[in-house]
């Protein structure tokens, strides 16, 4: 199956015509031959077979005729033409000596009566006939001057001829016929000299016949040795219908056997000698023919079909590749392809079109590729830009909910406040007063003067709330100012309160850049991230607070401020800038709120990076300016 | 004995005003009281105060509105507003320009009011001579 695959529909076709056009002129010759051939051996065979009738005929007539002489010269002694019975018997006997063949001699006398007989097989005492009206006395009286004919089978098998001359007394003018002799011959010399000359074991047969149908001879002992040996009817009938002296042809037997004839007439006896053989042998060497042109197509054939599948294979082969390569090329494959093999005839130009169209293929895939590469990209840089743009909007929105509460939360801080601060004023008023006046009258109680100094304090921690949530929710307009990063810090430090137990350190960045700050709101922001570290240190162990400036890449300047407090854990760490969270038992939860908005407000960023037991720093990035 | 410096307190809360006005009393301040505008204006001219403290929102008028009203009394030295909410720098400029002198945020130190509003009329006092 798999060869079958390989070689294509192509091969096949190919070897078709290769078939046709090899074997078609080879069968028309072989046909045209075998048939040239068996009209050739057919004549010659004929003119063989009737060349072997006439030869036959010829024996045939000696044959018969060595009788006549021996017969012919007998009657011409002179003993025997006196009619000496005596003699004659003699002469008869030396005969019968002699010659085998011949059964029975009689002696007729002028009248056409038996005078003489013996015979091989007759008694002491044979029947005496009279022939005056038979052929046997008048052919031999007659102008012939012989007889030959009668022909009957002895004992009713064996063919036997009467032959007969008349005993001429030469001693008178003109000679006078005064006898005649007769011999009756046995035929079966002639069978036998056919059985030598056509023997069983070949295919020829010949037989000798009368006109009348009468087999006297055989070359097959088992066809003449019969009581009614006779020929074929289809042959017999053939042959008596000749009217020439010799000839031949095709004789169509019953049951489909055909036979090839020849036969030749002996005149003088009105004999026909035949010969015959079956067509298959006639025809034997067209056969041989006929095999070996069958042969010889088997090679031819087998030759052809290895041929034209190499040939097939080979022309194909290219083929088969480009179309492997077509087919890869189909599926998108362009890596890889089978090795189109370029050779110099239309095959090579298709292989080297084929190359191109691929290549044209590859480089036109390639830009398809490239630009469907291109266009999601494109598409992926879209979706990026909308959902940039998506989460700007989302930011800017989510802003402008912040600030609207913002605001709407300033407000009421606002109103609040402003409401609250009254009523402290109050207070405060009543409570200075109350403190003035008990002052006046001498030392107050202590406890009383304790009180007065909670309500003062309970005062301060009122407002220093009002002033948180005033801070964070109040919109203000920045007003920036530019300032060297480190003479500021160091400006604010120097006036920051810091108690006794904290200690401060300082490391400033030596580039020391501008920035663009609202010194109110940055201040209010630093003040708180040192107030809370402050807080986490308390007296009496107390810390240090760190405050440095770093530049941590171009543009920016960050401002860490890292106690050495308890630190924050990581759970609380990421809501600690949420506004009014808080872990003081006492605070609104802005400080880092106002830090971060403060930064924001700044286009700057705050960071913050704790360990638990370590401390926390925090990172304010500001961005700087020339 | 000498006289006192007079003092005029515009405000809306009477708690307020009574309170400050008691407190700086003490301190040695003739307090005089308004509780609008209009009633603070008419006060003024009635009594012709050494410094006024007024609050910057009032029922009737804005406090700012009433700084120069009240300017044109050449007697009328110090002008401090109280507030009880932020100001703008915008705010606190044109307050300056209408002739405030000093702002002070509720709740206040009333021994740093005192103060101040005596170091104010010393100045003014050292001034006029």
């Amino acid at each position: 199956m798999a060869s079958t695959r390989n070689r294509g529909k192509l091969a096949y076709k190919i070897l078709f015509w290769f078939l046709l056009i090899s074997l078609a002129p080879m069968i028309f010759v072989g046909w045209h031959l075998v048939g040239i051939t068996q009209q050739s051996l057919r004549k010659e065979t004929l003119a063989m077979q009737e060349s072997l009738a006439v030869g036959f005929s010829d024996t045939t007539y000696k044959y018969v005729t060595t009788f006549r002489n021996v017969l012919t010269e007998t009657a011409g002694l002179e003993d025997f033409v006196s009619m000496n019975p005596v003699k004659q018997q003699q002469y008869l006997n030396r005969i019968l000596q002699i010659h085998f063949a011949v059964l029975e001699l009689s002696v007729l006398n002028e009248k056409g009566v038996e005078a003489l007989r013996i015979g091989r097989f007759l008694g002491n005492a044979p029947e005496m006939r009279d022939f005056r009206a038979e052929e046997v006395y008048t052919g031999a009286m007659g102008p012939r001057g012989q007889f030959i004919g009668r022909l009957e089978r002895f004992q009713g098998l064996y063919p036997t001829v009467t032959i007969s001359v008349p005993i001429m007394d030469q001693r008178v003018q003109p000679a006078k016929a005064v006898g005649v002799i007769v011999a009756r011959v046995s035929l079966n010399g002639l069978s036998t000299m056919l059985a030598m000359e056509f023997p069983a074991s070949g295919k020829s047969q010949a037989a000798v016949m009368t006109r009348d149908g009468f087999l006297i001879a055989h070359s097959d002992p088992r066809e003449i040795y019969r009581p009614d040996a006779r020929m074929p009817p289809e042959v017999e009938k053939v042959l008596t219908s000749q009217d020439n002296v010799k000839g031949g042809g095709e004789i169509g037997l019953e049951g489909g056997k055909r036979l090839l004839g020849a036969f030749s007439l002996i005149d003088k006896l009105d004999w026909i000698v035949y010969v015959q053989q079956p067509v298959e042998a006639a025809y034997q060497t067209a056969a041989d023919m006929k095999a070996q042109i069958f042969r010889v197509l088997i090679w031819v054939v087998l030759f052809t079909v290895l041929l034209s599948l190499a040939v097939a294979g080979h022309i194909t082969q290219p083929i088969r590749i480009l179309k492997e390569a077509a087919d890869r090329l189909g599926k998108g494959q362009f890596e890889d392809l089978p090795e189109v093999v370029t050779t110099n005839d239309e095959i090579g130009d298709l292989a080297q079109t084929f190359l191109g169209m691929s290549e044209s293929l590859k480089e036109k895939t390639g830009e398809l590729i490239h630009a469907k590469q291109e266009l999601e990209k494109f598409t992926k840089f879209l979706e990026k830009r909308v959902d940039s743009r998506t989460r700007e909007l989302k930011a800017a929105q989510d802003e402008l909910i912040k600030k609207e509460r913002l605001a709407a939360i300033g407000q009421m801080a606002s109103v609040v406040g402003h409401e609250i601060r009254n009523p402290l004023a109050v207070i405060n008023n009543s409570i200075y007063f109350i403190k003035t006046k008990l002052g006046t009258g001498g030392e107050p109680d202590a406890k009383i003067t304790k009180h007065i100094k909670i309500i003062e304090s309970e005062i301060q921690q009122a407002n220093g709330i009002i002033n948180e949530i005033l801070t964070y929710s109040r919109q203000r307009e920045l007003q920036l100012e530019k300032v060297r990063i480190n003479d500021w810090l160091e400006e604010l430090l120097s006036v920051y309160p810091f108690p006794a137990h904290i200690q401060v350190e300082k490391h400033f960045d030596p580039a020391n850049p501008f920035v663009e700050i609202d010194k109110t709101e940055m201040q209010q922001a630093v003040r708180n991230l040192i107030g809370n570290g402050i807080e986490v240190m308390p007296a009496p162990k107390g810390g240090k607070v760190t405050i440095r400036s770093i530049i941590p890449e171009a543009g920016w300047v960050r401002v860490d401020i890292a106690d050495a407090g308890s630190g924050i854990p990581q759970d609380v760490l990421d809501k600690i800038f949420a506004p009014f969270f808080t872990t003081k038992a006492r605070g609104t939860g802005l400080g880092l709120a106002v830090v971060r908005k403060v930064v924001d407000h700044h286009k700057g960023k705050v960071d913050v990076e704790s360990t638990v037991g370590v401390g926390t720093t925090f990172k304010l990035y500001i961005p700087t300016t020339a | 004995m000498a006289k006192l410096p007079k003092l005029l307190i515009i405000d809306d809360d009477a708690h307020l005003r009574e309170s400050l006005a008691e407190v700086l009393e003490l301190d040695g301040f003739e307090c005089h009281q308004a509780g609008a505008a209009k009633e603070g204006i008419a006060a003024a001219s009635k009594i012709d105060p050494d410094a006024v403290i007024m609050d910057i929102q009032l029922p009737d008028s804005s406090g700012f509105q009433i700084c120069q009203e009240l300017r044109k009394r050449s007697k009328i030295t110090i002008l401090i507003m109280m507030t009880g909410r932020f100001l703008s720098s915008e705010e606190k400029k044109q307050g300056f320009e209408l002739g405030a002198d000093e702002y002070i945020t509720k709740p206040f130190d009333l021994a740093e009011l005192s103060a101040r509003i005596k170091q104010l009329l010393s100045r003014n006092a050292a001034k006029g001579q």
